[in-house]
């Protein structure tokens, strides 16, 4: 890698040698005002006919471009959303004023990641949504990962307030490995946590260009991952985005007090860019978040393990295994037996009446705690980002990019962590060019101080009192629920006076010896008995492309690329089985595509693209897609897309315990050695519970494909004021990835049904031998009214077909049968069109959850998010008086994850462009 | 085109839909109806159902007296309570007034003596340890050998462990039993429990096995030779420490003075016969020599009578658990001793016992190498109680019946 970056390094100095000085001749002074509001607009491209040179307007509207031609000459001024004009420049003595007029832009905008080449989205060949700075900027939401939750087809799963994941066509959840979340080209999964970080690192609010969401398989171009989608987000140029600008939204949280006090929420950003010559610029933002965090309040009952459970009846008072959902420590079940036998023992005439209590398991739990006292309520974020671009030549840009992050967060995995004082940075260096493009990135995590919640918990209730000896705390139990039963308690009485007994001189909630102990225990490693994971892991990136269109006289459109990619892997033996050292993953992959206009109204686009993991066979993902064009603004689009992903990190490497004792493990061989699941007998987890044990057989572990057939229609109606999109899919899963529980004798000898909870539980990834289908539909409307009022409806369904029927297995599908978003907006109205509004209705269809932390049926919920602002435009300001969940319904998207409520806030933004 | 969808309507639609789909809230995640919570039994309680039963109003008087009326009308708990009635009560109480009360007497006079002259402790002690945790109905009472050793709510030394109980063995072997009293009426239910009627008032027992090996004037050889099975052994391990275990749980086969005498005399002769001396002298000087429990610590018998070999017999005699004549099967059983714990395969011992109505007329126990069973010494009348009984003598850690032979285990 780092020969890599050094021939990079060279290649890139070389060039700014090389083109060190661009010749200077007449210089052409302008600015372009809105035709309304006779305000500048900024980020109007300005180009010269007949010339590569190009510029953009500064946040005044202001502009300054170099023509190597001689007057007379002709400017085009471009922007979406306004009409494209041609200026004729015959004086260069004389600022070029340009009155620029709004033009509807629906339809209008030009999108790239559908085929990594610039296209009018309405021609698209797949189903692509778009959503500008203009756009977020007007949303009623504080933050633009909440944009993308409006649009079509699309779920998000919000583990806390910053962390937000979205995806399309179902397998929600917090860790999404078949959604690909792409940050300036840069994959922005967290290479060892294994989930997207955009919301903690990234792109801040104001630096946000656009955002392109690619619902389906996306790997023919992007690689592995994109199975089921792909968003890309894209910041601002420094070049075409400039000045300084800010942002500062307050607001409150839990107002009805019903989870936490009412508390204030703070978010800050600020960006700043300047041009400093026609071919340096540079771009700084960053952004602090601040809050109390929603908080996981689900406190039922969870019987089973992991993903095979359910939420049932029972509370801490009535079930002495209780096991609550955000209550952590009470993950440790215990049969009082082992107690009772020690008893037995040593009063041999108390032996023959305990022996009539141990007909059956007598499963107890340690007495947990609530996710409000053990999980940091601090939610702070804060993101620093910054870039320099250089023009090697007009056409050719070199970016030197850092994007770095550090915070609190909560996430739900496995289990619910507390990423605190998370730290991740990307650094790219890139050149792209018209034809071609080359990127090296690295990506750094390091989870500080993240604890798993479950196991930290569960630790130091050990910490405090040890369940075992003589002395321990199931000892104490079992002597006072016996002594109970001996006077002639009933068995709920029993175990409440056990359990008081047991908790005597527990550390209570907050208090000083709580916060000692538990400080203690969340900063020692998990595998020393502790809840602290450490990640340190590492990924490293190398990319290229290149447009042969050219070489081939433009007969056809021909793309090829490739990348490396390596993972290192180094979690100190906490998250990986790597406590002997760091442990290397290796990925290459090359694409192609060609690209046809093939008569005149029908264009075929071909694509391919081979991958290869170090512990995977290597795959092929051919895609086709065709447009056919109806009309100049409607288009029908058809697609055959295949996409696979090599299992994540965790899937090859994890070997960690989490809450109610079962040990995820990766599926790689290296596994089924290490913890003999084939030498000592091991069953799946179903069979035990059915009462028919069935050995686990382990069979070779492959990568996940997928192949999506899709059709779809785009065009603009009634004179361009109506967008519709239709689209529908079927979706076919091979080799499916999902997790089984197993349970293994602890003693050598074979287990039956009662042993269920007794024997060493494993987590293993496996290949569904079934194939997955899902089908999805979906339609968006959008309708422009007169006098900018805009009014939008969504409506979008996915399914799952021909559920799997083998024991055990579980889709993790997790989405909604109906979602629908409706939207009213204006962006300008009222005196000079100053006063805005956007107001968005959401409601999602209830479904049934599955998750890797627990599992259950999630409610419908419905959402009413609202801003109205109010612009002065002297002042370059913005204020807006916004909400998110405007009526306060609390909501869940997946079980156990934080409720959900409302966000009020104002802001005071400046300008924002 | 204006005629689609103006602003008005628009905004009219738009609101007018979200208005009417607001009007629902979200609905919480489903929360679980928990299952009916044990409601209240309904009816009277223990002390209630006493109270309400005229043949039981002396016990009820001593259950008043004992201050535990509040603990077996708490209908939180369930109970077992052994109750004798009147006529047992009156049995008592003449017992212990020496006769001072008459049988005849009054049922008031009972009743003055119970408040007046039996200690709160006493009657506290009696109350409890006919009182267990839990509901045991006599369906539930196993009929098989051992006894189910069923703790009360007795606790002779709380500050020595919150679990210590006294225990009782109630059987249905041969009949229906609470130790070697008969129930005279099982399964009067309550609200909170069940209630069985004993026979006499089942006292709980006072001494430990070895108070009465050790004052009892016809067992001093049996004494002797546990002490001399003892020499050499560091306490706890000892026989005697067994004995004075509460948490032991025996039955003790004590072979009477003149038993040891026969068994010791034929052994000293035969050895001394097999040595040279003339029969007549043998027996002679083997008589004078078993003619004291000195004989243990004789040392010129050291030789013959080793700490081992006498411990072997002595441990013959015991059982690892309790039985009461009561439980004594009516055909010839082998059942097993201490010794099985060096000697797992050894047959034990033969009981046998002959039932009248309803208590054991007559039981032997056959050693391996006996020529005959010994007889077990059978209370001159039913229910006789330490220190006078020969037979289900009660003690906290076991029951001693008394043998006329000493049994050899081979």
């Amino acid at each position: 890698m780092k020969e890599i970056l050094k021939y990079f390094s060279i290649f890139l100095l070389t060039n700014f040698i090389f083109f060190n000085a661009f010749a200077q001749s007449n210089v052409i002074n302008g600015k372009v005002l809105d035709n309304v509001t006779q305000e500048g607009v900024s980020a109007v491209s300005i180009t010269i006919k007949g010339e590569s040179a190009g510029t953009y307007t500064d946040n005044n509207g202001n502009f300054k471009i170099t023509a190597q031609q001689n007057l007379p000459l002709t400017l085009i001024i471009s922007s979406v959303g306004f009409v494209t004009q041609e200026i004729l420049v015959s004086n260069i003595s004389i600022p070029v004023t340009v009155n620029f007029k709004p033009a509807n832009s629906l339809g209008q905008e030009v999108v790239v990641s559908a085929t990594k080449v610039a296209t009018r989205i309405l021609e698209s060949p797949v189903s692509i949504e778009r959503v500008s700075a203009a756009a977020i900027r007007n949303a009623p939401a504080v933050s633009y990962y909440d944009v993308v939750s409006t649009l079509k087809g699309v779920d998000v799963v919000t583990s806390s307030l910053t962390f937000k994941t979205p995806t399309t066509r179902g397998f929600a959840g917090s860790g999404n490995t078949r959604f690909t979340q792409l940050v300036d080209g840069m994959d922005n999964q967290a290479p060892g946590l294994n989930f997207a970080v955009g919301g903690v690192i990234g792109v801040t609010q104001l630096d946000v260009d656009n955002l392109e969401l690619l619902p389906g398989a996306s790997s023919a171009l992007y690689g592995p991952g994109g199975m089921n989608g792909t968003l890309l987000i894209t910041s601002k140029n420094p070049f075409k985005y400039q000045g300084f600008s800010f942002e500062v939204k307050e607001g409150i949280m839990h107002t009805d007090g019903s989870a936490r006090p009412l508390s204030p929420y703070h978010n800050w950003s600020l960006r700043w860019a300047k041009q400093l010559s026609d071919k340096f610029a540079f771009k700084i933002s960053t952004e602090l978040v601040q809050a109390q965090d929603w908080i996981g309040t689900d406190y039922r009952n969870y019987k089973g393990l992991a993903v095979n459970g359910q939420p049932s009846f029972g509370t801490r008072a009535s079930d002495p295994n209780y096991n609550g959902i955000n209550v952590y420590g009470d993950e440790t079940h215990i049969d009082l037996r082992l107690g009772l036998r020690g008893i037995a023992a040593a009063a041999p005439f108390l032996a023959p009446y305990i022996n009539t209590l141990l007909t059956s398991p007598l499963n107890i739990t340690r007495t947990g705690y609530k996710e409000r006292d053990v999980l940091n309520p601090n939610t702070v974020n804060y993101k620093l980002a910054g870039a320099l671009h250089y023009k090697i030549t007009p056409r050719t840009e070199a970016i030197l990019a850092a994007y770095w992050g550090t915070g609190n967060t909560v996430y739900t995995g496995s289990d619910r962590y507390s990423l605190k004082n998370l730290k991740i940075g990307q650094y790219k260096l890139e050149i792209n060019n018209k034809n071609w493009l080359i990127r090296a990135y690295t990506t750094q995590e390091d989870a500080g101080e993240s604890f798993n919640a479950s196991a930290t918990m569960a630790f130091f209730n050990e910490a405090w009192k040890p369940s075992g000896g003589s002395t321990g705390w199931v000892a104490q139990y079992a002597q006072s629920f016996l002594n109970a039963k001996l006077n002639g308690a009933s068995d709920v009485d029993a175990h409440t006076t056990g359990r008081a007994v047991a908790d005597v001189g527990r550390p209570a909630e907050g208090s000083a010896e709580f916060k000692t102990l538990f400080n203690t225990v969340r900063t020692i490693p998990i595998y020393k008995n502790g809840g602290l994971f450490v990640d340190k892991t590492s990924l490293y990136n190398a990319e290229g492309q290149y447009n042969l269109t050219s070489a081939f006289n433009n007969v056809a459109e021909v793309l090829v690329g490739g990348n490396f990619k390596r993972y290192v892997l180094n979690s100190e033996g906490t998250l990986f089985a790597d406590r002997d050292g760091k442990i290397g993953i290796n990925e290459y992959g090359g694409y192609l595509q060609v690209a046809k206009q093939i008569v005149d109204r029908l264009k075929i686009t071909l694509s391919g693209r081979y991958d290869k993991n170090q512990n995977f066979k290597g795959r092929f993902t051919p895609r086709a897609t065709a447009v056919f064009k109806l009309t100049e603004n409607s288009n029908l689009r058809f697609s055959y897309q295949t996409a696979y992903r090599f299992p994540s990190t965790q899937q090859q490497w994890i070997d960690l315990q989490v809450g109610g004792g079962i040990r995820l493990v990766g599926g790689i061989p290296y596994f089924n050695t290490k913890y003999n699941l084939s030498s000592t007998p091991t069953y799946t987890y179903e069979s035990l519970q059915s009462g028919t044990p069935q050995l686990y057989n382990a069979k070779e572990f492959k990568p996940e494909t997928v192949k999506s057939f899709e059709a779809g229609y785009k065009g603009l109606l009634f004179d361009g004021k109506l967008l519709i999109d239709l689209y529908g899919y079927f979706g076919q899963y091979n080799e499916f990835i999902y997790r089984k529980v197993l349970i293994q004798s602890k003693t050598g000898s074979p287990i039956q049904q009662s042993d269920t909870t007794n024997g060493n539980a494993f987590s293993v990834p496996v290949n569904s031998i079934d194939k997955v289908k899902t089908l999805g539909y979906g339609i968006g409307l959008d309708y422009n009214l007169a006098k900018n009022y805009t009014l939008g409806f969504n409506f979008s369904s996915d399914e799952l077909k021909d559920l799997p029927t083998t024991p055990g297995f579980f889709s993790y599908f997790n989405a909604p049968k109906v979602r629908v978003n409706v939207s009213f907006a204006n962006n300008g109205f009222g005196y000079k069109k100053l006063l805005g509004f956007n107001v968005v209705y959401k409601y999602q269809d209830a479904f049934n959850f599955q998750g890797d932390f627990a599992s259950g049926y999630i409610p419908s919920a419905q959402t009413l998010d609202a801003q109205f602002s109010m612009k002065f435009p002297k002042a370059k300001t913005i204020v807006k008086l916004g909400a998110n969940n405007l009526l306060n319904q609390y909501y869940i998207n997946a079980i156990g994850n934080s409720r959900v409520g409302g966000l009020y806030y104002v802001s005071f933004g400046y300008n924002l462009y | 085109m204006n005629s689609l969808l103006n602003i008005n309507k628009a905004a009219f639609l738009f609101f007018t839909l979200i208005t009417s789909l607001l009007f629902s809230c979200n609905k919480d995640v489903q929360q679980f109806a928990e299952p009916a919570l044990p409601t209240a039994p309904v009816g009277m309680a223990l002390g209630e159902t006493i109270a309400a039963r005229p043949t039981d109003s002396l016990y009820y008087r001593l259950v008043t007296k004992a201050g535990l009326l509040p603990v077996i009308n708490n209908k939180a708990a369930t109970f077992t309570m052994y109750v004798p009635d009147n006529n047992a009560m009156k049995l008592f109480i003449n017992a212990i007034s020496a006769g001072a009360v008459p049988l005849a007497a009054p049922d008031a006079v009972f009743s003055g003596f119970i408040s007046a002259n039996i200690p709160v402790a006493s009657a506290v002690g009696i109350v409890s340890y006919n009182i267990s945790g839990q509901a045991l109905p006599s369906t539930n009472i196993p009929a098989t050998f051992p006894n189910l050793q069923y703790p009360t709510i007795l606790n002779p030394a709380p500050s020595l462990s919150a679990l210590l109980r006294l225990t009782t063995f109630p059987s249905t072997r041969n009949g229906a039993w609470l130790n070697n009293v008969p129930f005279t009426s099982v399964d009067l239910n309550a609200a909170n429990g069940v209630i069985h009627h004993t026979a006499v008032v089942v006292a709980p027992p006072q001494r430990y096995l070895w108070n009465r090996i050790d004052t009892d004037g016809g067992l001093t050889y049996l004494k002797a030779a546990i002490n001399r099975a003892d020499s050499g052994t560091a306490a706890p391990g000892t026989l005697q420490g067994a004995l004075l275990n509460i948490s032991a749980n025996l039955t003790v086969f004590a072979p009477t003075d003149d038993a040891f005498k026969v068994t010791l005399t034929g052994a000293i002769a035969k050895g001394l016969i097999g040595m040279g001396v003339p029969p007549a002298t043998a027996m002679a000087q083997a008589a004078y020599l078993a003619s004291s429990p000195n004989v243990f610590s004789n040392p010129a018998l050291y030789g013959v009578l080793t700490a081992q070999t006498v411990k072997g017999i002595i441990v013959y005699h015991i059982f690892g658990n309790r039985a009461f004549t009561n439980n004594f099967p009516t055909t010839l059983t082998y059942y097993p001793t201490l010794l099985n714990g060096a000697f797992a395969s050894h047959p034990g011992v033969g009981l046998t016992a002959v039932f009248g109505m309803p208590f054991v007329t007559s039981a032997t126990i056959k050693g391996v190498g006996n020529a005959s069973a010994a007889n077990i010494i059978i209370n001159s009348s039913p229910l006789k109680p330490d220190p006078s009984g020969t037979s289900d003598q009660h003690y906290l850690n076991g029951v001693l019946h008394k043998i006329d032979q000493v049994l050899l285990p081979q």
